[in-house]
């Protein structure tokens, strides 16, 4: 108040005149723009070429191959097959198959330890723990023998560039790509996310403005997304199918979005993410998130796990799973063109993906499988249900609509791809 | 940074781009057969393709970066483009670590196993590696004119 | 309640839009003309807001069939929060329009945009001194990358119609604090308000 006494009250004229404006103008530049303020900085420079496409996608790249490789190298090359591979074939197994009361054939011995499998007719005792399918051979080598150390890779990378800053960057450079499907840059988060596990990937789409946006993310999630578990198991099973099992996956992904986004009603807005300039992670912040996250996931895992595989091998013993194979398997054969022991994986894949690609794993050991079967029941397994983890909290997110909507784009799809797939491999002979 | 450093950066990025951008096109070549090694060099794996995208972009990336080196936009190319080759050649040093703890027979490797995960052939990005590390120079003399 | 974006033609005012709005975009003529608009939806504190990209315009005096449509659906959309979008490298150009909008009574918030570019060319502009003279909210944004956006759409619902009068006052009332080499930032936001 003192500084308007200071100034000599002029008359305005409202409206001004043009060279009125302009002379209003110049006093406020005057004492707001400066030139030679500011220099951009090689970080500012950094920051733009990663998000202009012409550099950036070239970036996208080079980030994404090393996330890829090095998930590759630290859980599959170093933990799961330098170490733990060994530890339960060559050690844990026979040691339990030689310790535990009962033996081959005991329902109990089988259930917890070793199943076994025919041949010739002959009950024979498994040597390595895909195959065993016991709560304490398969259950625990698919929990810390494979996954844990999938997820650990999975989320230290993923901290990483989170803290760095990339990865909004990485959203608004795919947010063209994904406006095309009614998505935005931002659904590479609970992408990306769910590509370690499903469930805190469907809790990230809660940032989502609309209901439509979040069921069509929803629904692509659990639909295409498979979970670091589920990647591990597959990478350790079929190293060689894992960029044919991804281009699937991805055209799904596109593909049934763009169709979702034209049948379901409603708008979807642009999410806006706060872009923070590059920074330098911080060990203590990394290290806390990977500990929440990993801890989350094996709260998650272990329970679901071990009950998967009590579940299948009562089934198993009770003859459940026959009568299952012997209704569904003509289907399955006639339509997807999979065995009908598919039944087994399918049903296990209610409780947990990783489980049912590692009871795929038992069936491909045993030669039951040709290549293209495997490749089939894998995709089969990614799209058919989510686990029931995601499940349960999809039934927690979504109202009784959209639940059931997603359940029938879920089935529709299951059966829409995976004949198309079926399709496919009858014209190119490989079905 | 001075001229004759400017000069420098110029003429050694220049090279530098030209050669990585030869390493891209020999690895997309290689890509037909699957693989092809050059005396200590050699190319291979799955994601050769990807690899061969990354080095052709990391060439390209130098060479732009040439003219008017000292601009920070232009700086700022070059050093994206050695930041792209740490990030290939650290996978594919990490590989070898990786792959060098566990042994064949025992749980860890042999003195001998270990030290012989590390010999040649190596994958060009190691070769280009030690040579995308004048930038970091660069980098730190670009600090210091921003103080 | 609407959100409309003005400025000038090529101040990336439709990477801004795109920005903003979703992937359900409308591109339509302007009824009787062949000049088309592009019509979204944003997203205001859990409110489905409608976000118009109106056609880019100099002034308010129409020279051409485009700037008068830009003009006619500035009036006719009289409970609209205008979006000022500047090029941050000709602030003085592009505040006319903005000076000219928020004449005629309409809630503005001005963004600065292609601040990238500004900065790529040595010029500085003192953010909190322009929104303490201007009266309304000024955000410095950047399209291409996202920066700015979240805090230019939280100033949305925050900002009020100013009266011209104020500004003229405050953008001499500051200049002569600053020549009585005083930079009173608290007590020449009490001028402005």
């Amino acid at each position: 108040m003192r500084l308007r006494a200071q100034v000599k009250k002029e008359v305005v004229k409202v409206p001004l005149s043009v060279d009125e404006r302009w002379d209003l103008i110049e006093k406020i530049s005057k004492q707001t723009v400066e030139f030679g303020a500011r220099k951009h900085t090689l970080k500012d420079a950094i920051a733009e070429l990663t998000v202009k496409p012409l550099t950036g996608i070239p970036v996208a790249i080079a980030v994404i191959y090393g996330f890829w490789a090095f998930f590759c190298e630290f859980a599959g090359t170093l933990f799961t097959d330098g170490f733990m591979v060994r530890l339960f074939d060559e050690h844990w197994l026979p040691w339990l198959q030689s310790v535990f009361p009962g033996g081959l054939g005991n329902p109990f011995y089988a259930l917890m330890v070793d199943a076994g499998h025919l041949e010739e007719g002959v009950l024979v005792a498994s040597d390595n723990c895909f195959e065993a399918f016991g709560m304490l051979t398969s259950g625990l080598f698919i929990v810390f023998g494979v996954v844990l150390w999938a997820i650990l890779a999975f989320y230290l990378i993923f901290a990483i560039l989170e803290d760095i800053g990339y990865l909004p960057r990485l959203a608004v450079l795919v947010d063209t790509v994904l406006h095309k499907i009614g998505l935005h840059g931002y659904a590479i988060v609970p992408t990306f996310l769910s590509l370690g596990c499903n469930v805190p990937g469907v809790t990230a789409t809660r940032p989502l403005e609309t209901r439509k946006q979040r069921f069509m993310m929803m629904t692509l999630l659990a639909i295409f997304v498979p979970c670091g578990a589920q990647i591990g198991i597959m990478q350790d099973l079929v190293p060689e199918m894992m960029g044919w099992i991804f281009l699937t996956l991805a055209i799904g992904y596109l593909g049934f979005g763009f169709i979702l986004n034209k049948i379901v009603p409603g708008k979807s807005p642009e999410i806006i993410m706060d872009v923070p300039p590059y920074q330098m992670p911080t060990l203590k912040n990394i290290m806390s998130k990977l500990w929440i996250r990993t801890s989350g996931f094996l709260l998650v895992a272990v329970p679901f796990v071990l009950l998967g595989c009590l579940i299948v091998g009562l089934m198993y013993l009770t003859g459940a799973m026959d009568w299952l194979a012997a209704v569904f398997g003509p289907l399955l054969m006639v339509w997807f063109g999979v065995p009908s022991e598919t039944v087994a994986p399918l049903i296990a894949g209610f409780l947990r993906k990783d489980l049912a690609v590692g009871m795929l794993g038992g069936l491909m050991e045993q030669g039951i499988m040709t290549p293209f079967q495997v490749f089939t029941s894998v995709i089969l397994l990614c799209i058919y249900f989510p686990c029931l983890a995601t499940f349960a909290l999809m039934i927690k997110e979504e109202n009784w609509k959209e639940l059931l909507g997603s359940l029938a784009s879920l089935i529709a799809m299951v059966f829409v791809y995976g004949g198309l797939i079926h399709l496919v491999g009858i014209m190119l002979g490989v079905a | 940074m001075n001229e004759t450093e400017e000069k420098f950066g110029q003429i050694y990025f220049a090279v530098l781009g030209a050669v990585a951008l030869a390493f891209g096109v020999a690895e997309l070549i290689a890509t037909v057969p699957g693989e092809a090694s050059w005396g200590i060099m050699e190319m291979s794996g799955i994601f050769l393709p990807w690899r061969a995208i990354i080095l052709l972009s990391v060439g390209f990336f130098y060479l732009s970066s040439v003219k008017n080196f000292a601009e920070v936009h232009q700086l700022a190319k070059a050093v994206m483009a050695s930041i792209m080759i740490w990030i290939v050649a650290g996978i594919a040093i990490w590989a070898r670590i990786a792959g060098s703890i566990p042994g064949e027979e025992t749980w860890f490797n042999s003195l001998e196993g270990f030290l012989a995960s590390y010999a040649p052939p190596y994958c060009p990005e190691m070769f280009l590696l030690p040579f995308s590390l004048v930038i970091v120079y660069y980098i730190l003399k670009e600090g210091e004119t921003v103080k | 309640m609407k959100v409309l974006l003005m400025g000038h033609p090529n101040v990336g005012k439709s990477v801004f839009f795109n920005r903003l709005t979703g992937a359900k975009v409308f591109e339509s003529n302007y009824p009787g003309t062949t000049v088309d608009f592009m019509k979204g939806w944003m997203r205001l504190e859990g409110e489905e807001v409608e976000l118009i990209d109106v056609p880019g315009t100099f002034s308010l005096d129409p020279k051409d069939l485009a700037e008068e449509v830009a003009v006619k659906m500035l009036e006719e959309n009289r409970d609209s929060v205008v979006v000022c979008v500047l090029d941050a490298s000709k602030v003085e150009r592009g505040l006319y329009l903005a000076l000219e909008i928020i004449e005629k009574g309409y809630p503005v918030v001005v963004a600065l945009n292609m601040w990238d570019v500004a900065e790529d060319k040595n010029i500085g502009i003192d953010v909190e001194k322009l929104e303490l003279i201007l009266g309304v909210p000024v955000v410095p944004t950047t399209a291409i990358s996202g920066e700015g956006f979240k805090e230019l759409v939280s100033k949305i619902k925050e900002t009020a119609p100013v009266k011209i009068e104020g500004v003229i006052e405050s953008a001499s009332a500051v200049s002569a604090a600053a020549s009585a080499g005083k930079e009173g930032g608290g007590e020449s936001a009490a001028v402005s308000g």
